[in-house]
């Protein structure tokens, strides 16, 4: 299906796949910037170009990692043109300080959230494409345009970071996991 | 390749996200299933990837857009007809329960006097009309306490009364044939034991991912045994998660049926995590 259909075509199924599509890139910008305006903004923008560009899509199975390679432009963009002076591998946009964390500090999921807000921006884009959609390491590196091997190292990176700062937590608070044993 | 090099974190990462090739992540499989450590780096992997899945699940909503999205106005259409009915539901009852009063108040002799001609109603029938009428009332106000609540057979669970000693929960995300023998062995001994030495206990069986097979009935090859269970233990409660079943009618275009008695729940994740809070032991087969 071209790309230009996919906007166009009035059956239910395009409006469900364009409906499904937008849900997917919110979620994975939300985890970027934990911001649910900018997100939203982030995903407007990304469909309006998308739309723009609906030709350069020579492959629609392609088309999942073409929008979010947009979305990942769009995410460049906006702080390049905010945080100038600043390299945007290496900011943290977001710390313990985010709403999630406290107001619920000690639920799994406001835990989850603050620890990967806490992760260097490069990292937490790597982490969430992988394990949010399930996007393989070739895909993502075209995605952020950067070598496979650079997407191994920042994910493998990403990963020991939220388990140093993910177990301790837990620990913490026993009643996060509390008897856990493994039957065979 | 040495073997440092071979199970590197970077490796085991790809391991994990099943980006290796087919051979080699077979022989990986064996070589980590007999390291202890390296097993264990594995399910640490594993976990944190189903903890991110977890954590954004459900994002916050955006804040609402000033357009004229069609979804949108749908959503304020049907809310609209829905308070409606509502109000006009309200306006009836309402009316229905304060119509008997007059009767017993203020009315004109004359006209008490033709109503009494006509039907007098029994005062306990007038209470009995009034408490049904209040009855009603109270379910209709409760339909929208009732539509808000998305999660309510969670929650509604989670609020029984629990004077049970011991609740444990199984984690079933396989679908080998053995594996699932072996499980249900495990749950019949545990539920058996628990009956024997009048130990009261709530077992509860998750399954998701791969597990599903299980509770499928199209798919079980456990259906008698399982429907023997839950009739001999009413203890014993069979979970299904719904994001499962969700993703195979998205995926895999499967419309899953579950075997009688067996629940759904939103997401196999958020029930053992919710369970564990709870405190819950939690076993993994």
């Amino acid at each position: 299906m071209d790309f230009l259909d996919f906007f166009h075509m009035r059956s239910r199924e395009a409006q469900h796949a364009l409906e499904q599509a937008r849900v997917r890139l919110y979620r994975v910008a939300y985890a970027w910037c934990h911001n649910a305006a900018l997100a939203d903004d982030l995903v407007q923008e990304t469909l309006a170009k998308a739309l723009r560009k609906s030709a350069q899509l020579r492959d629609p199975k392609a088309r999942d990692a073409w929008l979010f390679t947009i979305l990942a432009n769009c995410y460049r963009d906006h702080f390049r043109k905010t945080r100038e002076m600043d390299d945007i591998d290496e900011i943290e946009i977001s710390h313990e300080t985010t709403p999630e964390s406290e107001s619920s500090r000690t639920e799994i999921v406001g835990l989850v959230r603050a620890t990967i807000a806490r992760l260097p921006q490069a990292q937490r884009q790597v982490v969430t494409l992988v394990d949010l959609e399930g996007f393989s390491y070739v895909e993502v590196s075209q995605i952020l345009e950067v070598p496979i091997g650079t997407v191994m190292s920042r994910l493998c990176r990403a990963r020991n970071a939220m388990k140093a700062m993910l177990l301790p937590a837990m620990q913490q608070n026993p009643d996060m996991h509390r008897v856990i044993r493994r039957i065979k | 390749m040495s073997q440092d090099k071979r199970f590197s974190d970077e490796f085991l990462n790809a391991f994990v996200d099943n980006q290796i090739a087919a051979e080699e992540k077979s022989q990986a499989f064996i070589e980590i299933g007999q390291d202890e450590a390296l097993n264990r780096q594995v399910c640490e992997l594993r976990k944190l990837h189903d903890l991110v899945q977890l954590a954004y699940r459900e994002p916050p909503a955006p804040p609402a857009r000033a357009t004229s999205d069609p979804t949108s106005r749908h959503a304020r259409l049907r809310f609209g007809v829905a308070a409606s009915v509502l109000l006009t539901l309200g306006i009836v009852l309402g009316s229905q329960i304060r119509m008997p009063a007059p009767s017993v108040t203020a009315v004109p002799a004359a006209a008490t006097q033709k109503v009494a001609n006509i039907a007098p109603p029994a005062k306990s029938e007038a209470k009995a009309d009034i408490a049904n009428h209040v009855a009603t009332l109270q379910s209709v106000a409760a339909i929208p306490a009732a539509a808000t609540a998305a999660a309510a057979p969670v929650v509604a669970r989670n609020k029984i009364p629990d004077n049970t000693t011991s609740k444990v929960l199984i984690h079933l995300a396989r679908d080998d044939a053995d594996q699932l023998s072996q499980a249900l062995d495990e749950i019949e001994g545990l539920l058996k034991h628990y009956r024997e030495t009048r130990h009261g206990a709530r077992v509860e069986v998750v399954v998701n991912g791969k597990g599903l097979e299980l509770v499928r009935s199209d798919t079980s090859v456990f259906a008698g045994r399982i429907q023997r269970l839950q009739r001999e233990y009413d203890n014993l409660t069979f979970a299904a998660c719904q994001n499962t079943i969700d993703r195979l009618a998205r995926e895999q275009k499967i419309i899953v049926r579950l075997l009688p008695g067996v629940i759904t729940i939103d997401s196999g994740m958020a029930e053992i995590m919710r369970r564990q809070n709870q405190g819950w032991t939690y076993l993994q087969v």
